[in-house]
């Protein structure tokens, strides 16, 4: 337990100012929009009118409506929730492809193996540490979307507005997860990070385009950005869908954790920088 | 034939090695590689770059995984029991790499939070002391041969049982290299048992008391350093007080002319024992004669023309 402490707080540290950069950034996001909706109140005449004439399907795209984009849930799901699992996917998807391959990459890795840590400590030290920085970026974003709550007419209290960040951070573990699992199968932490952040923007892309065109619904249910709950999960949270994405982030965790038990600790130059089922290996009898 | 009866996880054994495989799609890495190093024993692990000693070490050390064979480190299997070993170990990578942004001292409080255990922080300021690195600086700031310094601390510092050191003196001056070769000597006058690699046949003369040489992959030769020298071919010049004809002495066993100069002077080459050619000597002015004592370096360039 000390080993997988002593690996959990020097990656903890290390993380902390990206802890600090995305969640003061969601935060502060949160202290700007917040008080925003006055504005939008105050002026909802003419922001009907301007919403009216936005074409059908760029609201379509948001999955939003002219009437539901003026309630509160309807304001904050479209300027702030529907695009923080993209913007925060971001952070998911570099954090969990260097989670442990950038050390390897820069040949840190057999030094700290050498020590008595363990394969199965230091993996899952490491990625308790990465949920716990998810967890604090979450805690940030939420106090900055909470501290002007009080004095706005959007009707959301502090415990529901924590709700979708609920939603937000299974996503965010969702990505995160998804490229720390290909990192350990992959050649490259780069490419890991590409092909988690493609998966992001195709699960973003397909989802939305799914409201303009039924077709596609069907596509969407696979991508987990249409499990993403906005604004109106402060309604009705569907634990369902929130446990699905956790439990596919637990698997993920867990085939990560087995290929990197069991795999060699590359060093650069070595020859599993290949793909290793592209090769035949020749045994030696 | 099965491993486990061939590896021995006796108590005098520290690394005992059988039958190491280990490829790369078409590159065989490692061919079979058998080694006992028993413990309290200074063990040389020579060969040229590729030979395959960084993928044995790493392969002892469980940091890559082998085809076939199996190694056991102070009688406990590093696959199944990676933490155990490492607690008794001690480690060098070939090549290192730290925290760029850490200081020294911050880099090896890391490195003891890493190892868990009781550390005496006073014998680690006596190796940075002995090793004349200052411990404030960051890292990104040292030379090769101060981050080498580094890597030596902290494959010290819990005064291991095991030392498995890859090319310990690579990038330190040579006054450093003595310092750190002294360090060695010290630690296995305490006990410790030391394995290191090398591709620098002075270092490891002077060190080892057993040497393996590896070649390809596959251990070519192990033995004694002593032994391997004693074994080698002998350089003798004579110069004779007049002209002889030397021709008789090339048909003595073992013995071979490389050179003559009028019958002056003659330089043979021999093998084993010289007790024939020293009474053939002895029937002939000799003037003087001047015999060369090869090194381990020749010895090693002579596995590798084979």
């Amino acid at each position: 337990m000390k080993r997988l402490w002593t690996t959990f707080r020097y990656t903890f540290i290390n993380l902390r100012g990206q802890i600090l950069g995305w969640g003061l950034g969601l935060g502060l996001y949160g202290l700007m929009i917040v008080p925003m909706y006055e504005t939008f109140a105050g002026q909802r005449e003419q922001f009907q009118q301007m919403i009216a004439s936005y074409p059908p399907e760029f609201l379509a795209f948001f999955g939003a409506t002219v009437n539901s984009m003026l309630t509160p849930a309807g304001f904050l799901g479209m300027y702030a929730f529907s695009m923080l699992p993209v913007i925060i996917g971001i952070f998911a998807v570099l954090a969990g492809s260097g989670l442990i391959v950038s050390d390897e990459e820069r040949g840190r890795l057999d030094l700290i193996m050498a020590h008595p840590v363990g394969r199965s400590a230091f993996f899952f030290g490491r990625f308790l540490a990465l949920l716990a920085a998810c967890l604090a970026i979450m805690l940030l974003a939420w106090l900055g979307f909470c501290l002007l709550l009080s004095g706005s007419s959007l009707g959301v209290n502090a415990g529901q507005m924590a709700v979708p960040f609920l939603s937000l951070l299974a996503q965010t573990l969702v990505y995160a997860m998804l490229a720390l699992m290909l990192s350990m199968f992959l050649p490259a932490r780069s490419l890991a990070a590409v092909v988690s952040g493609a998966v992001m923007l195709f699960s973003y892309l397909i989802t939305s385009l799914a409201f303009m065109d039924e077709r596609m619904a069907t596509l969407a249910k696979l991508m987990p950005y249409h499990y993403f709950q906005t604004t109106l999960s402060i309604q009705e949270l569907n634990l369902g869908w929130l446990f699905a994405l956790l439990g596919i982030s637990t698997f993920m965790v867990l085939v990560a954790w087995l290929r990197f038990f069991r795999r060699d600790i590359r060093l650069n130059g070595e020859g599993s920088w290949r793909l290793s089922f592209l090769s035949k290996r020749k045994r030696i009898a | 034939m099965n491993t486990n009866q061939v590896v021995k996880s006796s108590q005098d054994v520290a690394i005992g090695v059988h039958g190491l495989t280990k490829s790369y799609g078409k590159v065989h890495a490692l061919r079979g590689i058998n080694l006992e190093v028993k413990r309290g024993e200074i063990f040389g692990f020579l060969g040229p770059n590729g030979a395959g000693k960084t993928t044995t070490i790493r392969c002892m050390l469980d940091m890559i995984r082998p085809d076939g064979g199996k190694s056991l480190l102070l009688g406990l299997d590093p696959q199944k029991e990676p933490v155990a070993v490492q607690v008794r170990s001690g480690y060098l990578p070939g090549e290192m790499q730290f925290f760029d942004n850490l200081t020294v001292e911050r880099q090896l409080r890391f490195f003891r939070d890493m190892r868990g255990s009781r550390i005496d922080w006073s014998y680690v300021r006596q190796l940075t002391e002995r090793l004349d690195l200052d411990m404030k600086p960051q890292i990104k700031n040292l030379s090769k041969g101060n981050k080498q310094k580094v890597g030596i601390i902290q494959a010290l510092m819990h005064r291991p049982e095991l030392l498995i050191l890859d090319e310990p003196t690579s990038g330190l001056d040579p006054l450093m290299q003595q310092e750190v070769l002294g360090l060695l000597r010290q630690a296995n006058a305490a006990g410790a048992t030391v394995f290191f690699s090398s591709h620098i046949m002075s270092e490891v003369e002077n060190l080892a008391g057993r040497v393996a040489i590896i070649r390809a992959g596959e251990i070519v030769e192990v033995a004694g350093t002593e032994s391997l020298t004693r074994r080698a071919l002998n350089r003798l010049t004579v110069r004779f007080k007049t002209p002889v004809e030397p021709a008789d002495l090339g048909k003595l066993p073992g013995v071979e002319i490389l050179s003559r100069t009028d019958g002056s002077s003659v330089t043979l080459q021999v093998q084993g024992d010289m007790e024939m050619l020293v009474q053939a000597l002895g029937c002939l002015p000799v003037l003087d004669l001047e015999t060369e004592r090869p090194g381990l370096e020749e010895i090693f360039l002579t596995y590798y023309k084979k």
